[in-house]
């Protein structure tokens, strides 16, 4: 450690940081920032979560029990937008903040003061789009996607949720432009960009990703912010607008938007599986060029989200030869991380089984996505709960328990302490068993004809209802098992070694104490 | 970067270029090609040449579909 750091005072210089409140406001060092960013967004995991009970609560019976129509709509709306800004995208940055700087020899993000920035700026966005419940009207009601003329038409809650999505648009950007520096200047000597670890090879193509559609989307809502309130008409068709074109602008942002949530847990897998199987990852170049494959395919493939709102047969054909040719460079990745795991002498603490669990479910999502692509089918499937369960295999199933994997894989370098293993395989066990009750059935209801976004159902849909609510509501429980697990290693785990996993080789195993130390990296490790 | 500027470089083709990206496409390369790769290509011409192609993906399907609805 001290031939890293030459650093004759020890570590206790190491540790110096200010105390207090202070400390977490004003802020600029990476860690701090990655766990505030993680801490908010599982608090935005639970209120989202929380949504989605009320959701399966009033579902869970044919009939209106709970929450009126207009009160169910808001939640649908705010789940998704809470989920998907709230909490995937706000932890993954956690991850990026965390890991980054460790995995490439760096002391810290580049821009440290914005780094801060980019994380304050997530609470009042998040106090937005919640407080919008308690104004006049309610919350925003027309899905996550807030097509027009919905969005045109809805109360103060839409003016909220424009502003939020404004706010969180600003930060990703910043985010991202901080990452990317750091990545291309701040490695370690001998460091190429072929030898950076895949988390931080997947975290660089996101943020690149995240660049190019963030301002899309701040454009898109801006529009929808002049057409609301003036006098513009650029989705209005009766001031010569097109409503159709804002599901084309959106959706340019909202396809990369899908895998600028799936790259990072693609990284996050491809650390813990070598791990845990004592290999090198199976064709790591394959990985780099898959991953940046999927980066441009992504943006050719958007109109696949809106094969119903009416366009001619070649832009059809197009959007679906596109979006099913983005099976291959996924493809290979299934078959990489498979390969790793061929003969390696594995074994499955909870962070391995999170990932086998991930590649397990995630295939299932990206199988019913190739069904979603076909037109015909599409046309058939297009807002029923199929696209429900498809959507929720791949965001539920693939980014979050990616993110669980990541949590437990690395909670030790971060707190010094390691988690309880038989509290987090129930996790892992309940996760599973609770997730595939609550989504798999949405496939059936989905095929059988049940509308999304809808209060109220037939009774043909009850039982595969009922099923569905009863896993929400165990998922839902066993999510806070995690937030025990996590506060119990936090205060009260055994002390983890420096490399408590034997088949670790990225950095910040080899070269940092644990806990990793407040500042580390001030003189950069020397690669070979 | 680092990595494009050690060593002595030889000039890259521009078949080589539109190689990798090919091969990026479909998600392979062969390690030997790969260290190959690193060694003689900048970026910024895997960049123009990663553009490029995706254009050139785009009118491929364009085509492929343009003759089937014909």
């Amino acid at each position: 450690m001290a031939a890293v750091h030459g650093d004759a005072h020890g570590h206790e210089h190491d540790d110096h940081h200010p105390s207090g409140i202070m400390r977490w406001i004003t802020t600029t060092n990476h860690k701090d920032i990655g766990t505030m960013y993680l801490w908010f967004s599982f608090a935005m995991f639970l209120t989202g979560g929380t949504l989605a009970l009320g959701i399966r609560a009033e579902l869970f019976q044919p009939g209106i029990q709970i929450l009126q129509p207009e009160l169910f709509n808001q939640f649908t709306t705010l789940h998704g937008l809470i989920m998907v800004f709230g909490a995937i995208m706000p932890a993954f940055v956690g991850f990026a903040n965390w890991q980054v700087p460790l995995m490439i020899g760096a002391p810290d993000m580049a821009f440290a003061r914005m780094n801060n920035w980019s994380f304050w700026l997530l609470i009042p966005a998040a106090t937005l789009l919640v407080s919008s419940f308690f104004l006049p009207g309610g919350a925003a009601a027309g899905g996550w996607t807030f097509y027009p003329p919905l969005s045109t038409q809805g109360g103060l809650g839409v003016d909220f949720m424009i502003f939020a999505v404004h706010i969180l648009g600003a930060s990703s950007i910043m985010g991202s432009i901080n990452i990317i520096t750091t990545i291309l200047n701040m490695r370690a000597p001998g460091m190429t960009l072929m030898k950076m670890p895949m988390f931080v090879w997947t975290w660089l193509i996101t943020a690149y990703l995240l660049v190019l559609v963030m301002p899309v989307l701040a454009g898109t809502v801006t529009m929808l912010l002049t057409d609301r309130h003036f006098g513009t008409s650029f989705f209005n068709a009766a001031g010569g607008g097109d409503p159709v074109m804002f599901q084309h602008i959106f959706w340019f942002f909202g396809h990369p938007e899908v895998y600028i949530m799936i790259l990072p847990s693609f990284g996050i897998v491809s650390e813990v599986i070598p791990t845990f199987s004592r290999k090198p990852l199976f064709g790591y170049s394959s990985m780099v060029y898959a991953t940046a494959s999927i980066a441009i395919l992504s943006c050719v493939v958007w109109a696949h989200h809106m094969f119903t709102a009416g366009m001619p047969a070649v832009g059809q054909l197009f959007f679906m030869y596109a979006t099913m040719l983005i099976a291959v460079p996924t493809g290979v990745k299934v078959f990489n991380w498979t390969a790793t795991m061929w003969r390696g002498s594995m074994s499955f603490e909870t962070p391995m089984l999170f990932s086998i669990g991930f590649i397990f479910l995630f295939v299932i999502g990206g199988f019913s996505g190739v069904i979603c692509a076909i037109v015909p089918i599409d046309i058939q499937v297009q807002d029923t709960y199929y696209v429900i369960a498809h959507f929720h295999y791949v965001l539920v199933s693939g980014s979050l328990f990616a993110l669980f994997a990541g949590a437990y894989y690395w909670i030790p370098k971060w707190t010094g302490r390691m988690y309880n293993e038989t509290l987090g395989k129930a996790h892992f066990w309940l996760s599973m068993f609770f997730f595939n009750l609550t989504f798999f059935v949405q496939h059936f209801l989905g095929l059988a004809g049940m509308p999304r976004r809808i209060p109220d159902y037939n009774l043909q849909f009850a039982d595969f209802n009922m099923i569905s609510s009863i896993g929400a509501f165990g998922f839902g429980m066993t999510q806070l098992l995690f937030l025990y697990v996590m506060i119990n290693c936090i205060r009260s785990g055994e002390k983890a070694p420096q490399k408590p996993w034997d088949g670790a080789t990225t950095l910040e195993w080899t070269h940092l104490p644990t806990p990793a130390p407040y500042h580390s990296f001030e003189k950069p490790p020397v690669v070979q | 970067m680092d990595n494009s500027t050690v060593g002595k470089q030889r000039k890259a083709t521009i078949w080589q270029v539109a190689k990798a990206v090919m091969f990026a496409f479909m998600g392979i390369r062969k390690k030997s090609d790969l260290e190959n790769d690193a060694a003689t290509l900048k970026p910024a011409q895997l960049i123009v040449g990663g553009i490029i192609g995706g254009v050139l993906f785009v009118i491929s399907i364009m085509l492929l579909v343009r003759l089937i609805v014909s």
